[in-house]
């Protein structure tokens, strides 16, 4: 199952074939790239360059002034912790939530099981749109608006976390029942199986269930507008929309400095572990 | 130990379920209550109308637009998404030089906040902006992209693809390699030209997948507010008001709740009957279901 | 150009919270460790400072207050962030208005000022200029004190139209005028001719500035009629027009010209938004050209008012008559053009202007304040912008139906104003 086996068929085409290969791919490449490369090299501009028409991707003066600006405007530092800390801790909470759940629809028997998925399934398709509203009221009668609770607890819980419990769901379905008897043999009761045995071989889909949920709290732009007022607890989506003058006017360069600073980390995360993100989804269940 | 078994069963679902019904199926509840209901945003007094703002939804008159331009960009990201998705999937599934480069870059801007992503393309799409830039230097005069409404339609569905193909990219790429080589090697044995294997053997086996993506992909699409919000507000005119969009409008620029509700589990049967529709499918084009 | 998805997100927690505020209203409080706050929008340190201080000075005076603070809010999420504090039973005692004033006035959420500020001594309530007060009375009340009032003008970047070999004769400037050395200029260098701040072919309501020197109005004065099919406005909407797609001296829709960036040759905005020079130019600031109807004045306004679900409605009041008596409303005036017709001097404002002379100053806002009409205001603000926006969109092509629009502008807004 490996790479390489997938790739026989056309690891010997001509040589055109293989041009034709990169052209396709560095012109389809092209609308992905050069705007995030755009506002990385933007953010180094003077204001009056942002706007220069045509558009340049270099300054003729490269300034770090928007970097300094970004932290001096806004306590970007802090905010900068908020997002890194909600997301791990909601990434966390979910690998928990979802292993066990996952694991319990996949192979425990119970009345109702079915019936129950499917309720938790509809947690999925639930626009954010038309809950956002009642949970502001539920979270404002809970005394916990303007803290991080809510979006710990809706995004550790709710849509994303269904995600997870769904993928969880499809990986242990796939697992051989084998390894549970024997060690159901040595004595194990269900948690005790859960935890020793399946855990540990649930390792490729829990990493992916880590990165999709990491990846859907740290975008998340709703819900920390709805609920965070003071800026020292702001998330980074939120604090990007908030490098604004006294009367509202865009701080464009700062903007641009401060949304390089939350992209480009990710980016090299993932430059990094592409390769296992991409197998672990591939052993995670969600295969074919 | 059946019976402690499931006890056990119930136990390890419990957060999960709770979780679903605390911050889903009861906001749900209340979203249904306040839709029969008129509020007075600024003395706080509630009337209850009942149907009154689903009576007011049939007589909208600028509703039949909206889902026109709901059902054109929700249809065209699903379709782009999937197809696109698929495709880089195939191009990526092999090991060459770049491949780990290109793979990263397709599936850079999912990690990319929605804001700063429209944010740039607002910069890109203006008249005067870098995509018209670059056509006039292969000699092609480009349309005032956000001003006229087809190509608006164009452009805030092309940058929602672009975003988040990359999550339907990465999620075929695994499928693909879950594809035994096996099953390769003895159709190019039985004589299957590649075409073939593609839509014979690969497609088939990935269809799980398929599912999955365009279950998610729909959603996503359905609910693609800051693109709209950024790039176009909805116009010109009313050619890019999806319904999301225009619940916003309601509900919290228009101090509308009631209707903002209602228009909002409007777009939840949708989602749900688009849903339930795939799932009845699946039997007809998924491979193997269990 | 993310505003909007700001206002429409941010605008979320707005209505978000109806239900808890049944219970609204001033409640019996004690008149011990009175706590007061106020909402603003500026987050500028010097008007804060400013703020702070005479706050201090009243507290020192009066036992009774235990504490006052001023909650910067972002101006773009400004109302709807309000709105949630109102409808949440978290109102302010105090707060800054802008557009939101006809639905607070309205919904019966101010106090009336009249009386305790008449009642005043030395507060000289007859120093206010009429012009200033209507948006914010009713019936003879008034229900927010206006602090600012910013007039419109004309920003010209003298650079550039030496650049395209242009010079302005600022003596009976006139709009076809500014329009024709727009036009040389863009011929000349490629760059804007006039830009109306803010308008990005969106937020409608600026292009008063314009409109109003062709006689016409958005609405009749209590806001039941729709101005836009009156044969004013199709002149005004005609010289617009005329002036993106023929004269090429207006920007078109989806075409970045900033002015302050150097885009531009002229730009209608205010006079506070003069801290957006950076230097990079030469520039000038003229009154608004004259049109058909002459010379004419259009002022944006912000006010601050007493909020009825107040706790401490009578010590927010004799605050905000402390806040706004002749010396401290001199101390204001530094930064917002006041509404005392005492105080309304060049030599006042120019005391922290680093970027016009007292001249200068006296010519386009004192002169000009008198005068002045006010931007378009109507309850339901939001719901009249996003309906006439969307009607407006088929004026910004180069074939449009000019008189035809405009009746759909009206076709679209008439229920609103009917309400």
């Amino acid at each position: 199952m490996r790479t390489e086996t997938v790739a026989a068929p056309n690891r010997f085409g001509p040589i055109a074939r293989r041009v034709a290969l990169y052209a396709a791919l560095i012109l389809l490449a092209a609308p992905f790239v050069i705007p995030t490369l755009w506002m990385i090299t933007s953010s180094f501009k003077p204001l009056s360059e942002i706007f220069a028409s045509p558009p340049s991707f270099f300054s003729e003066n490269p300034t770090l002034a928007a970097y300094s600006e970004a932290f001096t405007f806004q306590p970007f530092a802090r905010q900068y912790l908020n997002s890194v800390y909600i997301a791990l801790v909601v990434t966390a909470i979910t690998m928990l939530v979802s292993s066990l759940a996952g694991y319990a629809f996949a192979r425990i028997r119970f009345p109702g099981r079915n019936l129950l998925f499917v309720v938790v399934l509809v947690g999925l398709l639930v626009p954010s749109e038309v809950t956002i509203v009642p949970l502001f009221q539920m979270f404002k009668q809970a005394g916990m608006v303007n803290t991080h609770w809510p979006l710990i607890l809706v995004t550790a819980f709710a849509a994303p976390c269904v995600l997870a419990t769904f993928i969880m769901r499809q990986f242990f379905i796939a697992l051989p029942v084998e390894l549970e008897e024997a060690a159901r043999l040595d004595g194990l009761g269900r948690f005790g199986i859960w935890r020793r045995i399946c855990l540990p071989l649930a390792k490729p889909a829990l990493s992916a269930v880590a990165i999709l949920t990491f990846l859907s709290s740290w975008n998340l732009y709703l819900e920390p507008t709805v609920y965070l007022t003071s800026p020292e607890l702001f998330t980074l989506p939120q604090a990007l929309t908030r490098f604004t003058d006294a009367y509202g006017g865009e701080m464009w360069n700062t903007q641009l400095a401060a949304a390089t600073m939350t992209v480009v980390p990710v980016l090299v995360v993932f430059l990094i572990a592409q390769r296992q993100f991409v197998e672990s989804l591939a052993h995670s269940g969600l295969k074919g | 130990m059946g019976r402690a078994d499931a006890a056990t069963g119930y136990l390890f679902i419990a957060p999960q379920l709770l979780g679903v019904l605390v911050f889903v199926v009861f906001p749900v509840g209340l979203a249904v209550w306040y839709s029969l209901n008129e509020w007075n945003i600024f003395t706080g007094d509630m009337a209850f109308v009942g149907a009154g703002n689903y009576q007011a939804a049939l007589e909208d008159p600028q509703l039949p637009s909206v889902l026109g331009a709901t059902a054109v960009f929700s249809g065209g990201v699903v379709v782009l998404n999937l197809v696109l998705g698929l495709a880089l999937a195939v191009m990526l599934n092999r090991r060459f030089r770049g491949s780990v480069l290109f793979r990263t870059l397709f599936f850079s801007p999912v990690v990319v906040s929605v804001v700063a992503w429209t944010l740039v393309w607002g910069f890109l799409l203006q008249d005067n902006g870098g995509l018209n830039g670059a056509l006039a230097a292969v000699g092609v005069d480009g349309p005032n992209w956000l001003q006229s409404g087809p190509t608006a339609m164009i452009a805030v569905t092309f940058t929602q693809v672009v975003r988040s193909v990359g999550i339907n990219m990465v999620l075929f790429l695994a499928a693909l390699q879950g594809v035994p080589g096996e099953l390769y090697e003895a159709a190019r044995l039985d004589g299957a030209g590649s075409r073939t294997i593609f839509f014979r053997v690969t497609l088939p086996l990935i269809s799980p997948t398929l599912l999955l993506t365009a279950i998610i992909t729909i959603v996503g699409a359905l609910q693609s507010f800051a693109q709209i919000a950024v790039l176009t507000e909805g116009g010109p005119g009313l050619s890019t008001t999806v319904l999301v969009y225009y619940v916003f409008q309601q509900a919290f620029s228009f101090n509308d709740i009631g209707y903002g509700s209602t228009l909002a589990l409007m777009l939840l049967t949708f989602v749900m009957v688009l849903t339930v529709i795939q799932w009845q499918l699946r039997r007809k084009w998924v491979f193997y279901e269990d | 150009m993310p505003t909007t998805a700001k206002k429409l997100v941010s605008a979320l927690a707005l209505g978000t919270l109806a239900t808890a505020a049944g219970c609204g209203g001033a409640t019996a409080a004690s008149d011990e460790d009175v706590e007061l706050r106020m909402t603003v929008w500026t987050s500028n340190e010097d008007h804060l400072a400013l703020f702070d201080s005479i706050a201090d000075a009243y507290i020192a005076d009066h036992a009774e207050i235990k504490s006052i603070t001023f909650e910067s809010l972002p101006f773009e999420e400004y109302n709807t962030t309000l709105t949630t504090q109102i409808a949440g039973g978290n109102a302010p005692d105090l707060a800054w208005m802008g557009d939101l004033s006809a639905d607070l006035i309205d919904s019966g959420a101010l106090v009336p000022l009249t009386e305790t500020l008449e009642g005043t001594e030395g507060w000289g309530y007859e120093d206010l200029l009429p012009s200033v007060t209507g948006e914010f009375s009713r019936d003879g009340e008034l229900y927010a004190y206006p602090f600012s009032n910013s007039p419109f003008a004309l920003y010209v970047n003298t650079d550039l139209l030496g650049e395209a070999g242009q010079t302005l004769d600022p003596a009976g400037l006139t709009w076809d005028q500014v329009s024709a050395l727009g036009s040389a200029v863009n011929a000349a260098t490629g760059k804007g001719g006039f830009v109306v701040n803010d308008f990005n072919y969106s937020s409608w309501n600026t292009l008063a500035t314009v409109w109003t020197a062709f006689g016409a109005s958005a609405w009749n004065e209590d806001g039941t009629e729709c101005g836009f099919d009156s044969p004013e406005m199709a002149e005004a909407f005609t010289f617009l027009h005329q002036a993106i797609y023929t004269d090429k001296s207006m920007p078109g829709p989806g075409t970045t010209a900033d002015f302050f960036a150097g885009d531009a040759a002229f730009a209608v905005a205010q006079v506070s938004r003069a801290g957006n020079l950076d230097g990079s130019f030469a520039y000038d600031i003229q009154p608004l050209p004259a049109g058909p109807v002459g010379e004419y004045s259009v002022i944006g306004q912000a006010g601050m008012g007493v909020l009825q679900s107040s706790a401490h409605v009578e010590a927010a009041t004799g605050f905000l008559a402390y806040l706004t008596n002749p010396e401290n409303a001199a101390k204001l005036a530094q930064y917002f053009p006041p509404p005392r017709q005492s105080l309304l001097t060049g030599e006042a404002l120019a005391a922290n202007n680093t970027k016009f002379t007292a001249e200068q100053l006296q010519t386009v806002v004192v002169d000009q304040v008198a005068g002045a009409v006010t931007l378009p205001n109507h309850t339901n603000p939001a719901e009249i912008a996003q309906k006439a926006k969307t009607a407006l969109d088929a004026m910004w092509t180069e074939d449009a139906d000019v008189a035809a629009v405009l009746g759909t502008v009206c076709d679209a807004i008439d229920p609103l104003l009917a309400e």
